[in-house]
């Protein structure tokens, strides 16, 4: 599965490191894969210095398997949670932005096979892609390697507008399935729309996808950004029973 | 007329009837192709610049039908039309000609190993 958004801030990476940390707490083998290549931040959380990284792999200077560092026994997590993170030396960035379009077929292509490479190597139940923001390349590479995409978004009208376009003219066009994650809604907002449920409906039926999950907003959560996993540390906080949730929901899509 | 002219006769009638045969099975599976894929199967090919790669923007362009193939292709890698068919779940015939199609915008190409055709995406 991917997670993706139209604007940057919806909480992706939040989201998927979670996900995934859940997941494997309930014994499932992950692997997440950063795909935003051009702002990483996996690496950030699990504090990785990995041999390789997954620009290697697409550069074809390593297997994709190569890439992954297995973050299970630091976690004491009863499933394995492989990990593949992106450079995020300011030289990789560069080197990302300057690809060109003969290079992204390539991309694409290494993208495809990279995915079967882990699914049969490691065995894993899910592999998550957590990508960037908006149409670019490496994101709608990852899009076109998950069956199934989860839209992240806040409650804005700039958001709304934006995630209508992806929806019609990405996810719709690859022939994904796809839902909505509704993330840092505020309080005010939920209880002036008649509940969470309530202003849920809306926004399915404004954006035209099934919603996955609601989360509220919670300053502490952005206080704590990148510095712990809520579903490991804090497994009754409400932000990680809204992830459950979410877990819940994807498993029958 | 002698039996001998009657009976060449009779077989060339009978040569010209399986031809007759052969072309009326052929016509009939095209028309089923075409019905099968919602008319796309017979149109004309889809025109594209040249030189474009098969990136997403590329594929994102393209109809849905073609798409599906040149998605399926680029997972397999290296694939015959009957591979693709079960990776699509349509016809071989169908995908053959999508693939085809795909190879006149030059975004796909084909390849001989002895009796099988295979495309490929060129990366």
């Amino acid at each position: 599965m991917a997670f993706h958004s139209y604007k940057g801030g919806t909480g992706k990476t939040s989201l998927v490191v979670n996900l995934g940390a859940l997941f494997a707490k309930q014994g499932a083998n992950v692997c997440l894969l950063d795909y935003d290549f051009r702002a990483p931040s996996l690496n950030v959380l699990f504090k990785a210095k990995p041999q390789y990284w997954l620009n290697d792999y697409l550069e074809g200077k390593c297997e994709i398997v190569d890439t992954l560092v297995d973050q299970s026994a630091r976690f004491k997590l009863p499933g394995k949670l492989w990990v593949g993170f992106s450079n995020p030396s300011l030289e990789a960035l560069k080197d990302i932005m300057g690809k060109d379009r003969k290079w992204e077929v390539k991309a694409l292509t290494k993208t495809l096979a990279g995915k079967k490479e882990i699914i049969k190597d490691k065995q894993v139940d899910y592999l998550i892609y957590d990508t960037s923001p908006g149409a670019q390349y490496s994101s709608i590479n990852a899009l076109a390697g998950a069956d199934l995409v989860s839209l992240v978004m806040k409650a804005d009208e700039f958001d709304l507008e934006g995630t209508k376009e992806l929806s019609k003219g990405v996810y719709e066009a690859l022939g994904r399935k796809s839902g909505i994650v509704l993330n840092k809604i505020p309080l005010e907002q939920i209880a002036a729309g008649g509940g969470a449920e309530s202003f849920g409906k809306q926004i399915e039926s404004d954006v035209g996808l099934p919603l996955v999950g609601l989360i509220p907003c919670m300053c502490e959560l952005m206080a704590m950004g990148g510095k712990a996993i809520y579903t490991i540390e804090k497994p009754d906080h409400t932000f990680s029973k809204s992830i459950g949730q979410i877990a819940e929901k994807l498993k029958k899509m | 007329m002698s039996s001998k002219a009657d009976a060449a006769i009779i077989d060339l009638l009978r040569k010209l009837n399986r031809n007759v045969e052969i072309v009326s099975r052929k016509l009939e599976r095209l028309i089923e192709v075409e019905r099968s894929a919602g008319g796309h199967a017979l149109r004309p090919s889809v025109s594209v610049p040249e030189n474009m790669p098969l990136d997403v923007t590329t594929l994102l362009g393209l109809p849905d039908h073609l798409r599906k193939s040149a998605l399926a292709l680029a997972s397999l890698g290296e694939a015959t039309a009957t591979d693709l068919s079960k990776e699509t779940s349509r016809v071989r015939a169908v995908e053959s000609d999508y693939l085809n199609q795909l190879v006149a915008m030059s975004l796909v190409k084909k390849k001989r190993k002895g009796r099988d055709v295979y495309f490929y995406i060129e990366s």
